[in-house]
This record gives C-alpha cells, structure tokens and sequence, in this order.
C-alpha cells in the first residue's frame, strides 16, 4: 500500500517536517562539502570545462532520485501524483536563470555552495549568503511592484513524459543513457583540459 | 532509493583529498583524482543505472492511477448481485449502529457540502479519486446528489482496487426522502405502518420529519418492495427531491 509522500499522508504535522529538514539538509550539505563544492574555483571550472565535478555530482543526484521516485512508484511505496510539480512562469523564471547564472559565474558558487563554502569558514562563501539574504529580503518588499510580472507567462506544471508524450519510462531510460553518456564525456573533456 | 544510483554521487564527486590515496595506486599520482578513483565501484553503478533505467521501459506506469485495472467480469457479477450499493436505510442504521471503519464520502462541490451533508459525510472531489487513501477494514460508501457521480466513482475506486466500496442508492435525494422524511401515505397497510415507524424512528435520530398522512406527490411511495436501482434519480422526482430539500433550509 502507498505510504509516501509521508507528509502528504499525515505521517508527521508542519513541525516534525521542519524538525526532519534540519537532518536532511545537514547532510546534504556533507555531501556537497565532500564532493568539494564550499571551493569556489572548483565550481567555477565548470565553466571552462576543465573540472566538471558539479555536472557528475548534480546529474548522478537527478538519475538517483528519478530511479528512485520511478521504481517507488512503479512498486506502490510513494504516491508520485502527491509529489509537488513546481509550475512553469516562463518569462520571470527566464529572468531569474539568468540573474542567477550571472551571480554564480560572478561569485563562483551557487545558494547551496554558498552555504557550504560560508560554514567552512570561506570569506566569499559568507558575502555570497548576505547578499542571498539581502536579496530575498529585497524582493519580499518589491514583491507587489513586480507582482504582474512575477505571475506573467504561467505554463502550469511540466513532467518531461507529459510534455514529450512518451511513457514515463522511456524518459527515466533515456536521461538515464544521456547521463551516462554525459558522464564519459565529461571525463573526456578534463582529460583533454589537463 | 535504488541500489545503482544511490552511492553515485558520492563515487563520482568524492573529495579530491580523500580520493587522492586510492587514486595513486592506478595512474600516477597527478592524474586526475574524479577519474581515477574506484572504478570497479563505479561501473557497478553505471550498470545498475543502466539496468534500472532499462528496466523502467518496460514496466508501465509509475503512477498507481494509471495502472487501474477494470475487472470487467467481477464487476458487472458485483453489480447484477445488487452488492455495490446501499441504501438510504442500510447507511442510516450504518451510521446509527457507528458501524466500525465505515467512510461515508460527499462527491458533491463544497458549497452543496456546506449546505447539507449526510452526518459524518467528508467531502472528496471527483478529481481526487486517484489519490484518495483508505485504510485497511474501512467501508468506503460514496454518495452525490442524484447517484450518477457515486456510481461512476465506484467503478473508479474498484479499478484501483479498492474492495469494501459502495454508493448510496438514489443519492442525497432518497436519503432525504426515505431517512429524513418518510411519509406514510393515507389508507396504509399495516406492514407498511410497521415500516413507517421504524424508519420514522430513525429519521427522528438524524433530526428529520415523519410525515403521516401527508399527500404522496406522484411516483413516490413507501417502497416495499423497493423498485430496482435505475441510476438513482428516476426513483424521485429530481424537482419534487430539490423542492423538500430547500423547504429544509438545506
């Protein structure tokens, strides 16, 4: 029988989830100290395709979570209808990837990264996370003077199975054979870069 | 978490210095550290990720809603055995007698909720079938206005498997008719008398009117025997079910 999501299903209230976030955003922070993210010169030979350790790390994170949230489902452990979608605005979403990659070339990290590298006691690390506050803050007051636009272009929610019309697995197949393929040629650029 | 990938970003992101004492032992020293370390380790995991990934082309759906299975032949037996519905009555005594596990299900929009719902009624939407969860050894009983919804709802609920499930007969409007104001008709029989009282009594427990005597508006009657199902509103007049329905401030 379905028992997950568990929150979805009243396992636990509002507070035990805030309680569990701290434990699983903990070690997701381990994760990505250990795979050397708080460096921001190794995020940001991404961009110069000599180290691209956060394509390997984020893309085997996304083949694992979809195999998992796939065989779950497909075996009746996890309610994938009750998994939250985020909806699709594409105009300010475009504009914030691009604000976004901006700040990550500039900065060297992402909001993830700039936690880590801040709890490691890097300098730029801590400036990146009171710039994100600051931000946060920031648009929280401007909110209602973007407020159409912050609600322009809604698409609704996407799955890649529903928009390209193929059964979901041929999906998981296929961004499992892009990853992999993805993998070797990574490895092959920094070989080449060195 | 599946067994190919769950180890994968740790194996292809190790840090560069826990890495560097397992690396040394293939390539040199100064090759690059995320290449060289465990590879055994990591072909295991590209190959159980392959696999599963493979696999997942030929498994269906894994969204429970799509996989729903119509036993065509188990269901039309079910149905002809009169075993997919109750009615008014049988809910009544049901929910009079707190039968154990028993669900009673409003299909209706939330404002008909608002107005009046069978007591103990939750409200489920129509759309919200596919995710609806019931527990082991619940009763599930679906009811809408006239019975069209419910039954179609249990044809659904049965699909995805869902067993100890059935609609009420005629909707809200034979449960307002027959539970919350059963009329005896004048020149009654005595079996019918006797059946008056007992549903009068019942009808009182919710709150409703017993009515002797009244006039019986055309094609309503006490139903003994009870006329076979036909979908639900045939068995009241839709109009005449609104009309009492509103008189009762419902």
């Amino acid at each position: 029988m379905i028992d997950a999501p568990f929150y979805e299903y009243g396992a636990f209230g509002d507070r035990a989830a805030l309680l569990l976030a701290l434990p699983i955003g903990a070690a997701f922070g381990w994760f990505l100290e250990r795979a050397g993210f708080g460096n921001a010169r190794k995020l940001a030979g991404q961009f110069y395709l000599r180290d691209l350790t956060v394509f390997k790390v984020l893309f085997s994170a996304l083949v694992t979570a979809m195999l998992g949230a796939y065989w779950l489902g497909r075996v009746g452990l996890l309610d994938l209808s009750r998994v939250y979608v985020p909806e699709t605005f594409l105009a300010p979403q475009t504009v914030g990837g691009l604000i976004f990659g901006v700040g990550f070339v500039v900065g060297g990290l992402c909001p993830g990264t700039s936690c880590v590298a801040a709890a490691s006691g890097r300098l730029d690390g801590l400036a990146l996370v009171l710039g994100m506050f600051a931000g946060a803050l920031g648009m929280k007051v401007a909110a209602p003077r973007f407020a159409a636009f912050y609600e322009s272009t809604p698409r609704g929610s996407f799955t890649l199975p529903a928009l390209l019309h193929v059964p979901y697995g041929v999906v998981v197949a296929g961004v499992v054979a892009i990853a992999l393929a993805g993998f070797a040629g990574a490895e092959w650029l920094e070989r080449r870069a060195r | 978490m599946s067994p190919g990938g769950a180890g994968a970003p740790a194996a292809a992101g190790a840090h560069p210095a826990a890495a560097a004492p397992l690396a040394a032992a293939t390539p040199p020293a100064a090759a690059p550290p995320a290449a060289a370390n465990h590879p055994a380790a990591r072909r295991v995991l590209a190959l159980g990720a392959a696999g599963l990934g493979a696999l997942a082309v030929v498994s269906g759906s894994p969204y429970a809603a799509q996989r729903a299975h119509v036993d065509v032949e188990e269901l039309s037996r079910t149905i002809s055995a009169e075993g997919d519905h109750v009615t008014a009555l049988d809910l009544a005594r049901w929910i009079k007698d707190r039968k154990p596990g028993l669900r009673v299900l409003d299909l209706r929009d939330q404002a008909a909720f608002d107005d009046y719902h069978v007591p103990s009624a939750e409200r489920l939407d129509l759309t919200a079938l596919a995710g609806a969860r019931f527990q082991p050894g619940e009763t599930v009983v679906l009811y809408s206005e006239g019975g069209g919804h419910a039954a179609q709802a249990w044809v659904l609920l049965r699909a995805l498997g869902h067993r100890e499930v059935y609609f009420l007969r005629g909707g809200l409007y034979d449960w307002v008719a027959e539970v919350m104001n059963p009329t005896l008709r004048e020149g009654a029989t005595e079996v019918e008398q006797k059946l008056f009282e007992d549903r009068a009594a019942l009808g009182k427990y919710f709150g409703g009117t017993p009515r002797i005597g009244a006039p019986t508006p055309a094609g309503e009657s006490l139903p003994v025997p009870k006329k076979k199902d036909d979908g639900g509103e045939g068995f009241t007049p839709k109009e005449d079910a609104v009309r009492r329905l509103k008189k009762r401030g419902c």
